[in-house]
């Protein structure tokens, strides 16, 4: 039986990096590599065009890396990622523009930003990648760090609670909310994948693991064993009904969380845009004509 | 309506079985994939005809993926709700294997047997997860079960049902290609269709249906029968695997180690991934996916093309 189709043998991440720059600075485990995987696969399935794909990051081990993608990558201030992206995405619509940023980036310093890209819904993908510290800077307390969790700057344990970022943009009004986990490298590209076909705003949060300087903290054990944590603690969605719910709980639920068809704004400014030059147009022709 | 004119050969006639035997109706299937709402939409239709109807079936216990199967009986009078071994008027088979797991109970004689070739293999009867490798499933082809039994058809309802859109409604193929077997009005049928399937997917399973009886039709026009879709026979042809692993870029995380579900990499010496046991390998690229440093690189190659290299390259 030869029935068995082998359709991720066509992705080599290595054709969408570039090789000169590898190995990656991340850390040994880091999960932020396998999302990076995850963009690149889904990109490379829905057979995107390098030449018109802008990849925008900030600051931080996620902002790090857009330096890594072989496209038009675009490494700007931290947490302005959204704000560069904005401009890009409204001064050339044939672009597709895919921001990749931190917990840090996206909710803290520019928290402002993407509330803001949420309400517009302009065509923009944004991958948060989630691992509930400010890795890069030393491990001080992120938006999202669990509570009671150590970090360098929470030395009793995190008191603060911890943002649920899905919920924020989607209340926030972005067209395309999803969540996955690292582990299901298969699902979170078809998560991408769904998210980068979405016409309007499309948030995707990743729960990496840090596993260096957050996971040796908070005692979480090896790269191994933090990812596997990802498969037996955030279950996939659809077996948080099953029977055996009341023993596992899944506090973050994965997959598509909510999507809606608001108005894509750069198509709807573009269209006001138009109807006005073509107002202005007629008048003048109107108050040109009894001469 | 008058369907009446298209019995099929042996096929049991409703009409003699208001007089004396039941007619038995067997549905078997892999759970989940709709074997009671083929035997409830076939019970509710004898009812309305005024026969005695029982009806028992496992269900619940099997649940998803497990063995299912459904008697229906229909006569004037019917003692006994299960059929005995060899009195199945139809086997209605909604895999193929679960198919031939009933063949003893169907009417050596006049038994139609009616089936899917559509193949759920059980986890337990993949011997190896290499992909290719041989599996503990039936190898018989339609042509060689044919052989055995009255009158057999075996029809691709799952690749019926997909070209509608919905794989789901395969059962209703199935109910279509039943409906020729025994003679109800072909209005009432489809009554029996809506009246048990989801409301949004009505259309869609009466199309199954309808193409189910069609079907049935078109194959009895090409007796005997060489329509079957012949059935892939499980050789062993394996692939070689082959992990390409980038020294340079490894960082030793033992992410791949700890989750190959094989167990077959390991940390050499200098603290880099490779592959220790090549044999164990089955492919399944976890390591290269769960990789964050990109040096795991996982290649299937056809066993002919790769005979002597199937190595890890250090």
């Amino acid at each position: 039986m030869n029935s068995i189709v082998d359709k991720a043998a066509a992705f080599d991440v290595r054709s969408w990096i570039r090789l000169e720059m590898m190995p990656h600075f991340l850390c040994p485990g880091c999960g932020h590599g396998m999302a990076l995987r995850a963009l690149l696969w889904a990109l490379a399935e829905l057979e995107a065009d390098r030449d018109r794909l802008a990849v925008v990051s900030g600051i931080g081990c996620a902002g790090r890396l857009s330096a890594y993608v072989d496209a038009n990558t675009f490494h700007v201030t931290h947490g302005r990622a959204l704000a560069y992206a904005t401009g890009l995405a409204l001064a050339r619509p044939d672009l597709t523009v895919v921001t990749i940023l931190g917990d840090g980036d996206c909710l803290a310093i520019g928290g402002n930003h993407l509330i803001h890209a949420c309400r517009r819904n302009l065509k923009i993908t944004c991958l948060m990648l989630n691992n509930e510290v400010y890795g890069m800077t030393g491990g001080q307390v992120s938006p999202t760090t669990s509570a009671e969790m150590y970090t360098t700057t929470t030395p009793q344990g995190n008191a603060e609670p911890a943002f649920d970022a899905c919920a924020l943009a989607a209340a926030a009004g972005a067209g395309f909310v999803g969540r996955e986990v690292t582990h299901h490298v298969p699902r979170l590209k078809e998560l991408v994948k769904a998210g980068l076909s979405h016409p309007g705003f499309a948030f995707i949060e990743v729960l990496s693991d840090c596993t260096e300087i957050f996971g040796r903290k908070n005692e979480l054990g090896s790269s191994a064993e933090m990812v596997m944590r990802q498969k037996s603690e955030l279950r996939p969605s659809a077996y948080r009904d099953t029977v055996d719910t009341p023993f596992r709980p899944n506090q973050l639920p994965t997959g598509i969380l909510s999507r809606n068809d608001r108005p894509e704004y750069g198509a709807a400014y573009r269209a006001a845009a138009a109807a006005r030059r073509a107002g202005a147009a007629a008048m003048a022709s109107a108050a040109g004509d009894p001469k | 309506m008058n369907d009446a004119d298209l019995p099929l050969r042996g096929a049991p006639s409703a009409a003699p079985a208001a007089a004396r035997e039941p007619v038995n109706v067997l549905i078997v299937g892999v759970g989940g994939q709709g074997v009671i709402l083929v035997s409830k939409a076939l019970a509710w239709l004898a009812q309305a005809h005024g026969f005695e109807v029982k009806q028992s079936e496992v269900h619940g216990m099997a649940k998803r993926g497990g063995s299912v199967f459904s008697h229906v009986r229909f006569g004037a009078q019917v003692w006994s709700p299960t059929i005995p071994r060899g009195e199945a008027d139809v086997l209605v088979a909604l895999e193929w294997a679960e198919g031939l797991r009933w063949l003893p109970y169907l009417k050596p004689d006049t038994g139609i047997f009616l089936a899917d070739t559509k193949r759920i293999v059980p986890p337990f009867a993949c011997l190896a997860r290499r992909p290719g490798a041989p599996m503990r499933y039936s190898r018989e082809t339609p042509a060689q079960v044919q052989e055995h039994v009255a009158e057999g058809y075996a029809i691709d309802a799952t690749g019926m049902a997909e070209e509608l859109g919905n794989e789901r409604v395969s059962n209703v193929v199935l109910l279509g290609a039943l409906s020729r077997a025994l003679d109800f009005p072909e209005a009432q049928w489809e009554r029996a269709v809506a009246e048990f399937v989801p409301k949004k997917t009505v259309a869609v399973n009466l199309e199954a249906f309808r193409q189910g009886r069609e079907w049935i039709e078109r194959s009895r026009l090409a007796l005997p029968q060489a329509q079957a879709p012949a059935q892939p026979a499980a050789s062993g042809s394996n692939c070689e695997v082959r992990l390409e692993i980038t020294p340079g870029w490894c960082k030793s995380c033992d992410i791949c180690v700890k989750l190959c579900p094989e167990r077959c990499l390991r940390l050499n010496a200098e603290r880099i991934a490779e592959l220790a046991e090549p044999d164990k390998c089955t492919g399944c690229r976890l390591c290269e996916w769960l990789c964050p440093d990109f040096a795991i690189r996982v290649h299937l190659d056809p066993a002919t093309a790769a005979a002597g290299e199937g190595q890890a390259r250090p």
